[in-house]
């Protein structure tokens, strides 16, 4: 072949590859004042309701309305885009990173460490609720100091499940299981009188290693510790972790009660769930039902109870919290924090607006009243239920054993460093125990553990 | 390498100051940097945007790779780390496994199925039209919807469409994606599905090259159609067979498309790839300059391996 054509193929070889990725390398820009000098500005924001869910966007979009009006120097540009690291870091390199950022409780502590969300101690501290905000969730959103973001929910880890399939299993849909040797009991009840898939799990998209998480939590164990010196090393190759692995592959291999589909995310599972093709799985019960309720679900057959344990009496609690850019402008934070109050502070703690906005939701058709781990202190959570109890439109009793168990745990934060690539070497360690009989899992856990131990030097240094 | 503008002006200037020249060498000299000019003022508009959208992004990565960035903040130099990170990463040669694998059995599969179609395809005497629509059309559909419909055929379970099918004949039901074995064979079933229109397409073209007196003589002779296949068919078409072959391995070597949206590289790694391995890097852990280094490293390989190739296979396609 000639030299001319051994050119081309090496530049077909090499555009495709190296382009992608130097994409992301054209530096950082973007982000200088969107304020045009007569003192308005310009925000864009996250966390607009998906389109289909048309009377949540209805809502947002008179909220968006009444605060351009309350302040009529902002404008805000919503998008229902949901949080997705990967289009995150693109759009900052092209500039056209929102200003406000709406992230898992997972995020904030990579998100700061690299410089990427602003310092917004300054106009955070002049919000009246401020010093209420629960200190549980708080303390991933400050460092050195200085405050990074506001929540706006949080959640612990409960059982969802399908009272209609616990009826048929001839179980008692008001009683779910409290620990989980009841759950793989109820399991194969379930997937052997009603061909349904008695327990569901995921294991992709860094879903596998969430879930180990909070299971691993449930029997007494912890994922990360540090050392005196502030180092982190991998903690969960003891006996918790393997007991729950011991579990699923009991679950799987004996008992046939997770069914086939094992290699899925979170919103395979709900799908799932909805068509009432799953009797119980793990996941957080209040932030699920309005996806439930988008998708068709039928109120009644929804049931949240404890989070299973195995003996330790914890649950994993994480949160949806809100972030402002780093290449925002002071007028952009102020702006964006002062959003944040208004969409998601206040309906929490000014009864008034409370009411109306619950008042707002039932008209649409919204769940309004869904039983939720408070963000603000117990006094302010029961003072803003008396507000909404009269347009609360969700059968709140579903939620008893939930919510009964809520004070009885204790809440055990995500890994506080590096917990997504965590989660992801952990992924193939239930990956391999969910679809290999013979999976070794003292070698699985091994090797978890210098994988693990290894991010976390990377981290370090 | 192509002679720059700069070059062939050096050239014809070089040639010129050498000897006494006769009148019309000049006027010839002159013709030729004129045209050279001229070439350049034409390719100028191509060579800035070939060069700033494709070249100058190469030339940036590269640099990246070397660098620690935020993207918000100046990177930041770290000379080889990104490499040492990368090279202490047990999920590398996993990767690189994986991807050779992937590799050999879409060669394996990917290779020969478009070649015999487009050769039965040529054969037949009425639909072909027909055919080529058909053979062509996975091509159309965008590769993310495919892939998803493929991940709904692959339902584990007997309730699963090609479970169904394999029930038919008594076979089955397999776990498709959810297996560490079949995981990997799964994904080129659908990678030959969705590519080998196109390859049909090229192969079609080039058949129709082939001359039909070797075909008529072949006859006369008595030779059988998979005689005519063999003798004549496959030798005439070996450089379009080389070339083919060369964008597959390529292709195959940057698979990402099926492992991303069908298994995430699962079930327990068995099929990550090194573009997914890339993707995480960048997107998932924000870590830019290690998912740039092993860009680059793959660009190497790839340069590497053609090169191989062309070299090897040089003496049969100009034979």
């Amino acid at each position: 072949m000639h030299q001319r054509t051994r050119c081309a193929l090496a530049a077909l070889v090499l555009v495709p590859v190296l382009a992608g990725t130097a994409a992301c390398s054209s530096g950082g820009g973007g982000g200088e004042a969107s304020g045009d000098g007569d003192g308005t500005v310009t925000i864009t924001i996250m966390g607009k309701p998906a389109a289909t869910n048309t009377a949540a966007v209805a809502l947002f979009e008179r909220q968006v309305a009444a605060f351009e009006e309350a302040n009529p120097h902002i404008t805000i540009e919503a998008s229902d885009v949901p949080w997705d690291a990967k289009t995150f870091a693109t759009r900052l390199a092209g500039g056209s990173a929102p200003t406000l950022l709406r992230v898992p409780l997972t995020e904030p502590p990579a998100l700061i460490e690299r410089g990427q969300v602003a310092d917004i101690s300054d106009v955070a501290s002049e919000l009246d609720s401020f010093d209420d905000l629960n200190p549980r969730v708080m303390q991933f959103l400050e460092s050195d100091g200085a405050v990074y973001g506001i929540p706006e929910k949080s959640y612990a880890f409960g059982l969802v499940y399908n009272r209609d399939l616990f009826e048929q299993a001839g179980l008692d849909p008001d009683s779910p299981p409290e620990t989980w040797d009841e759950v793989r009991e109820y399991a194969k009840k379930i997937s052997d009188t009603t061909g349904k898939t008695g327990f569901g799990e995921i294991s992709t998209n860094n879903s596998g290693g969430w879930h180990l998480t909070g299971y691993d939590y449930s029997f007494g164990g912890r994922m990360i510790e540090q050392a005196s010196d502030g180092t982190w090393t991998a903690a969960f190759n003891d006996g918790s972790a393997h007991d729950v692995l011991e579990m699923w592959k009991a679950m799987r291999w004996e008992d046939d009660s997770l069914g086939d589909n094992v290699l899925g995310k979170q919103e395979d599972l709900v799908a799932e769930f909805t068509a009432g093709n799953v009797g119980m799985w793990v996941t957080a019960p209040p932030d699920v039902y309005p996806n439930y309720i988008a998708a068709g679900g039928d109120p009644d057959v929804f049931g949240a109870g404890p989070m299973p344990q195995g003996g330790a009496d914890a649950t994993l609690a994480g949160a949806t919290v809100l972030m402002v850019s780093a290449t925002a402008t002071q007028a952009e934070k102020e702006a964006a924090v002062k959003w944040i109050d208004w969409r998601a502070l206040r309906p929490n703690y000014d009864l008034e607006v409370a009411a109306e906005t619950a008042e707002a939701s039932a008209a649409d058709g919204l769940p309004v009243g869904v039983p939720v781990a408070p963000i603000f202190s117990e006094e302010a959570y029961e003072a803003y239920r008396d507000a909404i109890a009269e347009y609360v439109n969700v059968p709140v009793e579903n939620f008893a054993p939930y919510v009964g168990s809520l004070d009885a745990f204790e809440y055990v934060p995500e890994p506080a460093v590096a917990s997504q690539e965590i989660y992801a070497a952990l992924d193939p360690v239930v990956q391999a125990v969910l679809t290999d009989p013979n999976a070794d899992i003292d070698a699985l856990l091994d090797d978890a553990e210098t994988r693990v131990n290894q991010i976390l030097a990377q981290n370090a240094s | 390498m192509t002679m720059t503008p700069e070059r062939l002006r050096g050239a014809t200037s070089g040639r010129a100051a050498q000897a006494p020249v006769p009148p019309a060498r000049t006027r010839r000299g002159g013709t030729r940097r004129q045209a050279a000019w001229a070439g350049l003022i034409f390719l100028a508009p191509t060579l800035i945007i070939f060069g700033y959208f494709a070249w100058w992004p190469i030339a940036q990565s590269v640099v990246l790779a070397f660098q620690q960035t935020n993207l918000v903040d100046p990177a930041e130099w770290v000379g080889f780390r990104n490499f040492e990170i990368l090279f202490a990463d047990p999920l590398l040669s996993r990767a690189a496994l994986n991807t050779l694998w992937f590799t050999v059995l879409s060669l394996a599969i990917g290779l020969p199925v478009p070649l015999f179609c487009a050769v039965l395809m040529s054969e037949l005497r009425r639909g072909g039209t027909l055919a080529r629509v058909l053979a062509y059309l996975p091509v159309v559909i965008p590769p993310v919807v495919s892939v998803l419909l493929w991940k709904v055929f692959f339902s584990p379970g007997e309730s699963g469409v090609i479970n169904s099918l394999l029930a038919l004949v008594g076979l089955g039901p397999l776990p498709w994606l959810q297996s560490p074995e079949l995981a990997m064979p799964s994904l080129v079933i659908v990678a030959t599905w969705s590519g080998a229109g196109t390859a049909i397409l090229i192969y079609l073209a080039a058949l129709t090259g082939v001359s039909t007196e070797l075909y008529e003589a072949a006859e006369l002779d008595g030779a059988s159609v998979w005689q005519r296949i063999v003798h004549i068919t496959l030798p005439q078409m070996r450089g379009i067979i080389l070339v083919l072959l060369l964008l597959q391995i390529i292709g195959a070597i940057q698979v990402f498309t099926e492992p991303y949206v069908m298994t995430d590289g699962g079930p327990a790694n068995a099929t990550v790839t090194i573009l997914l391995m890339i993707y995480r890097y960048a997107f998932l852990f924000g870590n830019y300059g290690v998912a740039t280094a092993l860009s680059v490293l793959l660009a190497l390989v790839l340069v590497l391996v053609s090169a191989i190739y062309l070299r090897l296979t040089r003496s049969w396609s100009t034979r």
